[in-house]
């Protein structure tokens, strides 16, 4: 017991304190959770570092790996959520829109729905967790069937919208969290790595090799 | 004259001495009673050893070390005794060693009989070692149950040869001064009974073994379906065996009362203890292979014990037996928890508690029901069990006093209601990330969830997703899920009527919501209006909540090393603060002292816990804990080591309970400020506690990723239950019962809550 670091977040402590721990190394973690455990921790680190928060730690199986990432940009993205809920109001944002070129259907309904953005966003990130969450397609966070990876493109699709609509329609909210968080950056470098979305529907132009918006509707 | 008083003195000295070798007579009798029953514990012991070896035998193939069991009279008979006992070999077992003990005692008080005329030492010697042989025959009589008697000649043969052999050391004894003879003769007796069988068990042990084995075998499958065709019959043979047992007692140990009523107690005793480890050995046992309905078994099994329970009031009912029951009730204790420590696959081995496993799903059914009744007052099986100890007469009273003896627990587990337990049910997956906070409502099967993952999330138990067949639990999705926190929401309070809920985050704000119905779809549109009211007055992370039962006021303590009091919902909602001196560190929870409606108790990160008066905003008494911090985890957490990381108030007593990092839960009481009570309660940081709204049960949640159940008035664990992994060394964080309704739930690090029922 003589050294044992605990990396608690003991109640009481300050914000600024949490998971204020010494890093642990991946081999250590010996938890079913050690994946989500690296992930945030390297997040903590430094937020910005996207290649260094992609990177899996060697032999780390992919989809699991793609799997816990994707559960941490939702994650994030409840953040955002707050902050358009704010200001998206269905008066304003009547339709899920980033461009004028679609409309997107809510996909949480029976039958897709033509929710406001507002609705549309936070259905999808309900309808994400409980896909993510679901004791059917995912009943391990240790191991994922092929099957259930094959889930994750669609739910990046959808998720990818949240960003896209509060790029064109929310701009200085977007730009704000973007500098918070960088999320958008690593979601399309994460999307582009595994070859989860098609590099069409990327049209937040956030990394620095992408065209403007208006060179690629030109 | 002279000659008359000489003759006068002479008879009176004769008076005297025949008085004085009466006495002594009588003082050699109550010896032998003395020694007798040092005996009779030595053979229940003794039969309880060689049942384990036989267990072990049976369970492994292989012999429990021998050597050790030193074997003392009528060994044989023990043996064969339970190969003829229909289904409770391990009961006739010891009720074998009471008959013996029975015989013993007799022969004892024949020989007080004869110290009368104790002048013809010779006549008496005689007369008792032909009484020693008789008894012998007599007693194998009342055992003979039909099956053995092909068995019995050979037996007997042995025991006579012995005896012969008896009676002739006894005879070159009687050459020696008669004196000599008489001090020692007890002692030689019993010593060559001794050895005697023991000579014959060695020479017979090894052929016995083989058949034994076999003869085992076969009885264990006869035992089985004799179960299931003639509990009845079987019932009466029991009953008999005690009926008739009982009178002859009677008769021959008339004037010892309290021996008489022991020793029928005695084969009680023995009886439900031997009934009990029988239930064991049938759960350890490849039952499943017989098909046979074990809970069929057990209730029958308890039928019968109560009829039986029934029968022995009806004849006995004699006073002063208590001490010697209670001797004897010690004893038989202590040789359970001594099988519980040696039967190591014994899955509650050496614990009290169980785990939820599926593989101990039928043990818990045999514990757990226990707390979960006397938790919850549900009218009607709590009646059932009422009326169930009451049936059980003095029996009852056993129970109560070894509440945590796990083989105790079948004496009441007949009805099918008190066999429930908590077991988990639902399943509430959605969270991305731990679970800090989960609170009922206070009548519905509802609950909120607050998170990590910067939301909370509202869930419907009636709403459940179509589960796995294969899996007992199912799962619940949320109905409905709370964005506006920007950061972990840390704590969690319910309003009394169940439409409004508080929460606290490391974002420093808590909000107050408006409860959508439990019904809405959860894809519903957007309402602003769910989010009722942000109070933001604390500059730091508010980590405990706690909402009055009466008056619309709450209660928060923040890591801004402030405690405030709100009255939500009005223009100026925050009614005051309330602080300490900053070395007692940070507030880490906070609560409304229930029993005292103007008073607060909030737990601070230096391990003290303070009370404050409302009104005044003083501190009325301290709650000191900091003195006794034995466990220090490490150098660099000694400062954390004995954090209190949950204070909750007794809900009608003025008692403080407190959940440490060291493991402790400590309770308080409010008036003087001393700890009443302080255990180690986990292996872990305890992190959460809840007591039931009866304030019969405490619940505990442990970062060693088990919940556990204890009996507030004993301070005893009831039941464990492992409920959820580890992230980083974070495991379960919350903790909680439902105000009104069976569900007890925890939230854990894994981004789990999890209901039981």
């Amino acid at each position: 017991m003589a050294n044992v670091i605990l990396r608690r977040n003991r109640p009481g402590i300050k914000t600024e304190d949490w998971s204020n721990w010494p890093d642990e190394s991946f081999e250590e973690m010996d938890s079913t959770l050690a994946v989500q455990q690296y992930i945030q921790q390297a997040i903590r680190h430094d937020f910005s570092s996207i290649e260094e928060i992609l990177t899996p730690p060697e032999g780390q199986d992919e989809g699991v790996w793609k799997y816990e990432h994707l559960r941490q940009f939702c994650l994030e993205l409840n953040d955002l959520a707050v902050k358009l809920q704010s200001e998206c109001n269905p008066e304003t944002c009547t339709q899920m829109t980033a461009t004028e070129q679609w409309i997107f259907l809510c996909a949480a309904h029976k039958t897709p729905k033509e929710c406001p953005a507002i609705d549309y966003t936070r259905h999808t990130l309900d309808g994400a967790a409980c896909l993510l969450n679901s004791n059917k397609y995912f009943p391990s966070r240790v191991s994922i069937k092929e099957s259930s990876v094959a889930k994750l493109g669609s739910v990046c699709r959808r998720v990818y919208r949240i960003f896209s609509h509060a790029y064109f329609h929310h701009r200085v909210l977007f730009d704000e969290y973007e500098a918070e968080t960088a999320l958008c950056k690593r979601f399309t470098t994460f999307v582009t790595k595994y070859n989860l979305m098609s590099k069409d529907n990327l049209i937040v132009p956030i990394l620095e090799d992408m065209p403007e918006p208006g060179e690629s509707e030109a | 004259m002279c000659w008359c008083t000489s003759h006068f003195e002479f008879g009176l000295q004769v008076k005297v001495m025949a008085r004085i070798a009466f006495l002594q007579g009588e003082r050699k009798g109550q010896e032998n009673l003395k020694q007798d029953l040092v005996r009779r514990i030595k053979m229940l012991e003794f039969a309880l050893k060689q049942e384990r070896a036989k267990f072990h035998k049976l369970k492994y193939g292989t012999e429990l070390n021998q050597a050790e069991v030193k074997v003392p009279v009528f060994d044989e008979e023990d043996k064969e005794k339970s190969f003829d006992a229909e289904s409770l070999t391990n009961s006739t077992n010891s009720n074998a060693s009471w008959k013996q003990g029975r015989q013993l005692l007799r022969q004892y008080l024949q020989e007080i009989g004869y110290t009368d005329t104790i002048i013809d030492v010779r006549s008496a010697r005689v007369r008792q070692l032909l009484g020693l042989q008789n008894q012998t025959d007599d007693d194998n009589r009342p055992l003979v149950n039909g099956e053995q008697t092909g068995k019995r000649p050979s037996e007997t043969q042995g025991r006579r040869t012995g005896n012969k052999k008896l009676t002739s050391v006894v005879q070159s004894a009687l050459a020696e001064s008669e004196e000599s003879v008489m001090s020692t003769f007890d002692f030689l007796s019993g010593e060559q009974v001794v050895d005697e069988d023991e000579e014959n068990l060695s020479d017979g042990e090894n052929e016995e073994n083989g058949t034994a084995d076999d003869d085992d075998e076969d009885r264990l499958e006869k035992r089985r379906t004799k179960k299931i065709l003639g509990n009845e019959s079987m019932a009466d043979q029991g009953i008999d065996e005690v009926l008739t047992a009982d009178p002859e007692t009677e008769e021959a140990l008339a004037e010892f009362d309290f021996l008489v009523s022991e020793s029928g107690e005695g084969a009680g005793e023995a009886r439900s203890q031997g009934d009990g480890t029988d239930w064991e050995k049938k759960d350890l046992s490849p039952s499943e292979d017989w098909g046979v309905d074990q809970q069929l078994i057990s209730r029958l099994t308890e039928q019968y014990r109560k009829e039986r329970q029934k029968g022995k009031k009806a004849i006995q009912q004699r006073p002063k037996r208590s001490t010697l029951q209670d001797m004897l009730v010690n004893l038989g204790n202590q040789d359970d928890s001594s099988v519980q420590a040696n039967s190591v696959s014994s899955p509650r081995a050496g614990n009290n508690m169980t785990s939820l496993d599926d593989s101990g799903e039928y043990d818990q059914e045999e514990l757990g029901d226990y707390g979960r009744n006397r938790v919850l007052g549900v009218a009607g099986p709590e009646d059932d069990a009422l009326e169930a100890a009451l049936g059980l007469g003095e029996l009852a009273d056993l129970t109560v006093n070894n509440d945590v003896d796990p083989l105790n627990y079948d004496i009441n587990s007949p009805k099918e209601a008190f066999r429930k337990t908590w077991t988990a049910k639902y399943t509430l997956r959605s969270h991305f990330d731990g679970v800090r906070a989960l609170a009922f409502h206070p009548v519905e099967p509802v609950l909120l969830t607050a998170s990590e993952d910067h939301t909370l999330k509202l869930w419907n138990l009636q709403k459940t997703v179509p589960a796995k067949k294969t899996s007992a639990s199912v799962d619940v999705e949320p109905v409905y899920t709370f964005r506006a926190h920007r950061g972990p929401v840390l704590c969690l309070a319910m309003s009394p009527t169940g439409e409004c809920c508080y929460s606290g985050g490391a974002d420093a704000t808590i909000r107050c919501w408006n409860i959508p119905n439990s019904n809405i779809d959860p894809y519903d549109s957007f309402d602003p209006s769910v989010l009722q009211d942000t109070l933001d007055a604390h500059t730091n992370a508010v980590w405990g909540l706690s909402i009055h039962s009466s008056r619309m006021q709450l209660l928060s303590c923040s890591a801004d090393g402030t405690i405030r009091l709100w009255s939500p919902g009005t223009k100026s909602p925050l009614l005051n603060t309330f602080r300490v001196e900053e070395e007692e560190g940070l507030p880490t929870s906070v609560d409304f002292v229930r029993c005292e409606p103007n008073q607060l108790v909030v737990s601070y990160s230096s391990a003290n816990t303070y009370i404050f008066d409302i009104e005044t905003a003083k501190q009325i008494i301290m709650l000191e804990s900091k003195q006794e911090n034995e466990y220090f985890l490490s150098p660099l957490e000694s400062g954390v080591a004995g954090q209190i990381n949950r204070v909750i108030s007794h809900p009608t007593l003025p008692i403080t309970i407190t959940a440490h990092e060291d493991r402790h839960i400590r309770f308080y009481d409010n008036n003087t400020g001393k700890v009443v009570h302080s255990m180690v309660a986990h292996l872990e940081a305890v992190t959460s506690l809840a007591v039931d709204p009866n304030g019969l049960y405490l619940l505990s949640g442990s970062h060693d990723c088990s919940i556990r159940l204890w009996n507030l008035d004993s301070k005893t664990c009831v039941q464990e239950i492992t409920s959820h992994r580890k992230k980083f060394d974070e495991s379960i964080h919350d903790v909680a019962f439902h105000p009104s309704k069976p569900y007890i739930a925890s939230a854990g690090a894994d981004a789990l809550a999890k209901v039981f029922v």
